[in-house]
């Protein structure tokens, strides 16, 4: 009955929440956590969808991935590990503590309201700010500053700058979703974060990071509302910049690295053989993997001819062992797990969840893109690590939580929509 | 009906396009299209590209480099002589490896130093150096025999056990190239480098078929070239080398190589002689000797003569002077060197005159002790001239211009035609590395002729020689000569049967018995001169040919000889052919006949009857005719009398008792008939002693009456005839021995020399 109407209640219910909904009172009033009752759990819990309030299948996804992505690394890493670690388990046991913490963090965030991040958004991006600088104080390390060692594991600023930009932009234009169209409230704030943490990104040096938030910041701006003339706009900019940053040599880092970029294969300089060797073997393990793969456990490749494999590299001993039928399985786990995301993200109540889970997932499927293309030689080596596959304390911790904050955001949903 | 209404107004955005919702909703589905559909699929697209299309091509090269192939070597093949006599073999010896980057603690690797150093005979320094380095292979010997392993091997378990680095210390298995005989036949088998292919001689001419296929062990390597900790492993098992059986005898070139350093050293020869005996039937090469030769199992290193040399070089000459005279040492002179024939060559220009009816027994020649072409004018060695002479006695002269004149009648045409036939212009084709080329006249002038005609003025190599020599008498057929006549395989089934291969009939039957009838008709007119061998029909040309394409400046004594002499046997029915050849005889003789013809005379001696040729001795050779002492030790003085006697000796019974308790000459010996045997019939008698006569400087009869006054046999080595004299003794005069004893005595010819 009277579904037009129901159509309606949404439709005003959703501007009410964009009109109100970012008031400090309204924010204050909020729970800190959200728990469905227990009487609508018995009554209306149902195998998909609902469940304990979290979008199952979303979160199924995740662990699907999470336990490929563990048992992936484990045969990728115990090879290197036995070499250099004198313990074939020594990355698998880690990373089960990371796992184990990142779960935590997940199930932690996924009760954790979401709301109350717009407070936190502006405060992450500041922290992320202090990160970068810290990063910068820090003395290099193989003429790169990427990391801020914490005793236990490091942790990447880069990490946080990501998350930090898709929570604020999220926030931002959720707070001013009417005034988006004008280049004040989208292109300014836009340039300003972006421009700012890519500089400090620049001086690290990790282009790989510049590139990733240049895309998330795009991104959030356009689902934000911004109107796409701008969009031309930045892209020739960018372009632009990126010629005068050529011309000036600020790129050598890159550009040396760029240098051997589609050359893998080719023997043009020992220089250059020893620079590319590491793409050169992940696509012998590619091209090793054939159709079907060597099977679980049969890399070759990974006997160390594969500089660190179980980093940024890891799909190419998927593949290897896998075969592009793998591949094409994890590919479509993780399409699967992006059309989750995104589509209940755009059930969530407010536009704050919509593009706050929309970002959020986003960033997973263009690390996946990326780094593919990384290790296929399409892009040049930056370092781009694979999400639920790579090893790695803090990111995969951070991905984790991020993941909880999705889950969040599709349980707020469920409970409003019941 | 809800459901669509509700996704209606999501998706179609048509009622309120302008609302932020829709656009929100709108933008996100770009936004998965673009991931999705951009992203994913230009990921997918790639990835097919990489593992369908490239994929053969990736996996090639991946398994490139993780593939490490070990070779295991085969086991070279043996050589064998004619009756199977092991020339050439490979035994098992070991190599030690180490691999240091298994060691973790130095205590580890000065022990391991320690021991090595011990074990191998090595500076305990440089091991220790290497037990340093982060390598997983490094040589540390290589060829270790069996004692030495079994001390590796008990180094290698304390290893494992008290330091657990058992892994740092290696044993791979090798071969090892042994040559019984050392320097026999050295110049035709050659020898093995260090890694066991052939470098000289057969062993580098039959290297494909000796060497074998080595077998692969192919494991999969990480990248620090370590074993990867799983099993893949193929085996591919290393397939033995084939046998080699030469023609070459063991024996005959036993015997050979024994005169010919004695014809060296006799005769001071600066720059080594040349032996090849070859069955004139078949080709088949049964002995080729080039001495001095060298140690098989010891290639690189000089005579003494040679390091003195080198030594007195300045430093810095000292590597070249050193590879040079390797190079010269390990050149087989028997088919590698060119020299002019002299007058061996008579033999071929006599029977291609008599094969063209040019010359005939009737036809003469007169000789005036030289003869001029075109204002060039050569002389004869005798220098007197030899007067008018029949063909046949030409020959026995070997007169010059007589051999001009005969030249001449067969014509420059004919002469080239035949000088080819007879396979002078072409390389022998035989089965050894380095045969060399021969010089050939561009365009022949009389002049040239002439000189050809005597051997002068071109150069062959020694196995163009004997292979001429051997169609000579054989009927006239040029054959391949040949050093190996069988390849078998490890399990000895037979891979290659080497046949008889004649190559063209140059001269007639007729034209063969011909020669060797004058040929033989020479070597019993100038005995020892010629070859003469007692009991044997043998047939042969001396030859001393000048070395004219030797700068006088380089000559030793301005004119260099080279001294050779080319025969077979029987002549009635050739069997064997030989041909002797010293280069630059420095002793007071330099004629081949001086030379070579002793040489080959003892060489003949023994060789004929090794090969079973049927005697046929002449009456005058059956009065020396040497006969064997039987036992007599145990017999009654009576009986041991008559039986002596009626073997033919005189005997002489010395001591009182009633038995022979022993004899001189002992049983076996060879001596003449007639010669003093002496029994004894106690211990006491045995102490008389006679002092040995010199017996040099007398006739054959002289001899044996000097031999018998003192109670003494005498064997005769060389022509034992009419007209000869006596030039060596074996035991010399002035000692003592027992009277009975045997003692050899060469004799060799007063005669002109005619060369």
């Amino acid at each position: 009955m009277a579904p037009n109407k129901r159509v309606m209640l949404r439709a005003d219910l959703n501007r009410i929440y964009d009109e109100k909904y970012y008031s400090e009172q309204r924010i204050k009033e909020e729970k800190f956590f959200v728990r469905p009752s227990r009487q609508r759990k018995m009554k209306k819990a149902k195998w998909f969808g609902v469940g304990m309030g979290i979008d199952l299948p979303f979160c199924i996804i995740i662990l699907v991935l999470l336990t490929i992505g563990t048992i992936m690394m484990f045969s990728a890493s115990y090879a290197n590990a036995y070499y250099y670690q004198d313990d074939s388990y020594y990355y698998l046991k880690r990373q089960l503590i990371f796992i184990a913490l990142g779960v935590f963090a997940m199930g932690f965030m996924s009760f954790f309201n979401y709301n109350k991040l717009h407070k936190v958004a502006p405060i992450l991006l500041g922290v992320s700010y202090i990160a970068l600088l810290i990063v910068l104080i820090l003395p290099a390390n193989g003429g790169v500053r990427r990391w801020i060692p914490l005793g236990l594991f490091n942790i990447q600023p880069s990490e946080i700058s990501k998350l930090a930009i898709i929570l604020f932009f999220a926030h931002w234009c959720s707070k001013y979703y009417n005034k988006i169209q004008i280049a004040k409230y989208s292109v300014v704030p836009g340039v300003i974060i972006f421009g700012s943490t890519a500089l400090m990104l620049f001086m690290e040096p990790h282009y790989s990071g510049i590139v990733i938030i240049l895309i998330l910041t795009v991104l959030m701006l356009y689902i934000g509302g911004m109107k796409t003339k701008y969009l031309a706009i930045g892209f020739c900019f960018v372009v632009g910049a990126v010629l005068i940053l050529a011309l000036t040599g600020g790129l050598s880092y890159a550009m040396s690295r760029l240098d051997g970029w589609g050359q893998a294969l080719e023997y043009t300089t020992e220089d250059m053989w020893q620079t590319t060797w590491q793409t050169r073997n992940s696509l012998y393990a590619i091209g090793s993997g054939g159709v079907w793969g060597l099977g679980l456990g049969q890399s070759r490749q990974k006997y160390l001819w594969l500089p660190e494999p179980q980093n940024d590299f890891i799909f190419a001993v998927v593949v290897e062992e896998l075969g592009l039928v793998g591949a094409a399985i994890i590919l479509i786990i993780f399409a699967l797990l992006i059309w989750r995301g995104i589509t209940l993200s755009l059930r969530a109540k407010d536009k704050f969840g919509k593009l706050l889970g929309i970002g959020l997932t986003s960033q997973i499927g263009i690390q996946v893109v990326l780094n593919i293309l990384v290790i296929t030689d399409w892009l040049p080596n930056t370092g781009i690590s694979l999400p639920f596959f790579s090893y790695g304390g803090s990111s995969l911790i951070m991905l984790l939580a991020q993941m909880g904050i999705v889950l969040s955001i599709s349980r707020t949903a469920n409970i409003e929509r019941q | 009906m809800s459901k669509s209404n509700n996704s209606s107004s999501f998706f179609s955005g048509k009622r309120a396009a302008k609302g932020p919702n829709q656009r929100l909703i709108q933008r996100a589905f770009v936004l998965i299209m673009v991931i999705l559909i951009v992203g994913f699929g230009a990921v997918f697209s790639r990835l097919s590209y990489l593992t369908v299309i490239k994929s053969s091509e990736l996996q090639e090269d991946a398994v490139d480099q993780q593939l490490s192939d070990t070779t295991v070597s085969a086991k070279r093949g043996t050589i064998y002589d004619a009756n199977g006599k092991v020339l050439a073999e490979s035994a098992s010896v070991w190599q030690v490896v180490m691999a240091p980057a298994y060691f973790k603690e130095d205590e580890q690797r000065v022990y391991a130093a320690t021991e090595l150093a011990k074990i191998l005979n090595l500076e305990y320094e440089d091991l220790y150096e290497k037990s340093k380095q982060h390598s997983y292979y490094v040589i540390v010997k290589r060829k270790i025999e069996s004692e030495a392993r079994e001390q590796v091997l008990e180094l290698i378990n304390k290893l494992s056990k008290d330091y657990d680095c058992g892994k740092a210390v290696q044993l791979f298995d090798d071969y090892k190239r042994y040559y019984p005989y050392n320097d026999l036949a050295s110049c035709v088998i050659g020898f093995t480098g260090s890694d066991d292919q052939g470098l000289e001689g057969i062993e580098y001419k039959y290297d494909s078929y000796l060497a074998g296929t080595p077998g692969r062990i192919i494991t999969a390597k990480n990248a620090l070239q370590t074993d990867m900790p799983y099993a893949y492993e193929q085996n591919v098992d290393a397939e033995d080398g084939n046998n080699i059986y030469l023609t070459i005898d063991e024996t005959i070139q036993s015997i050979c190589e024994k005169y010919m350093k004695q014809g060296i050293i006799e005769n001071n020869v600066l720059n080594r002689g040349v032996c090849i005996a070859m069955d004139v039937n078949t080709g088949a090469v049964l002995a080729m000797v080039t001495v001095d030769g060298y140690d098989l199992n010891d290639p690189y290193t000089l005579n003494e003569a040679d390091k003195a040399k080198i030594a007195a070089l300045p430093k810095d000459e000292r590597g070249a002077a050193e590879s040079a005279a390797l190079s010269a040492m390990w050149r087989n002179k028997a088919i590698t060197d060119t020299y002019m024939p002299g007058s061996v060559f008579k033999m071929v220009t006599a029977s291609m005159a008599l094969e063209e009816n040019v010359v005939s027994d009737k036809s003469s020649f007169t000789c005036t002790g030289s003869i001029t072409v075109q204002d060039k004018t050569m002389n004869c060695h005798q220098t007197s001239g030899h007067g008018t002479q029949s063909f046949r006695d030409a020959i026995v002269n070997s007169c010059n211009p007589a051999f001009v004149n005969i030249g001449q009648l067969v014509g420059m045409n004919k002469f080239v035609e035949y000088y080819k036939g007879f396979g002078f212009a072409d390389k022998t084709g035989i089965d050894l590395p380095g045969e060399a080329d021969d010089a050939f006249w561009s365009s022949m002038t009389d002049v040239d002729l002439a000189v050809a005609s005597f051997g002068q003025n071109f150069s062959i190599t020694p196995i163009q020689m004997i292979t001429a020599c051997a169609a000579v008498c054989n009927g006239g057929y040029v054959l391949q000569p040949y050093v190996v006549s069988k390849i078998t395989d490890s399990q000895g089934n037979v891979i290659k049967n080497v046949e008889k291969k004649v190559k063209r009939q140059v001269i007639s039957n007729e034209t063969s018995n011909k020669m060797n009838e004058y040929l033989g008709y020479n070597t019993e007119t100038a005995g020892s001169t010629a070859g003469y061998v007692a009991g044997y029909k043998v047939a042969g040309k001396t030859g001393t040919s000048e070395k004219t394409n030797v700068k006088k400046a380089e000559s030793v004594f301005g004119e260099d000889y080279i001294a050779s002499f080319c025969g077979y046997a029987p002549a009635d029915d050739p069997q064997i052919a030989m041909l002797v050849f010293f280069d630059t005889p420095s002793g007071s003789a330099y004629y081949g006949s001086q030379v070579s013809s002793p040489v080959f005379i003892n060489i003949m001696t023994e060789v004929l009857p090794y090969l079973e040729v049927k005697t046929s001795y002449s009456e005058e050779e059956l009065e020396y005719v040497d006969i064997t002492a039987k036992n007599y030790v145990g017999l009654s003085v009576s009986e041991a009398e008559t039986a002596a006697e009626t073997d033919g000796f005189n005997v002489t019974v010395k001591g009182d008792g009633s038995t022979v308790v022993s004899q001189i000459p002992p049983v076996s010996s060879t001596l003449s008939k007639g010669g003093n045997i002496v029994l004894y019939t106690d211990s006491e008698s045995q102490a008389e002693t006679v002092i040995v006569p010199s017996l040099i400087g007398l006739s054959v009869s002289e001899v044996n009456n000097v031999a018998s006054q003192y109670g003494l046999n005498v064997s005769f080595v060389g022509a034992a005839s009419s007209g000869v004299v006596s030039t060596a003794q074996d035991i010399e005069s002035g000692t003592e021995v027992s009277p009975g004893t045997v003692i050899s005595v060469t004799f060799a010819s007063s005669n002109t020399v005619n060369d």
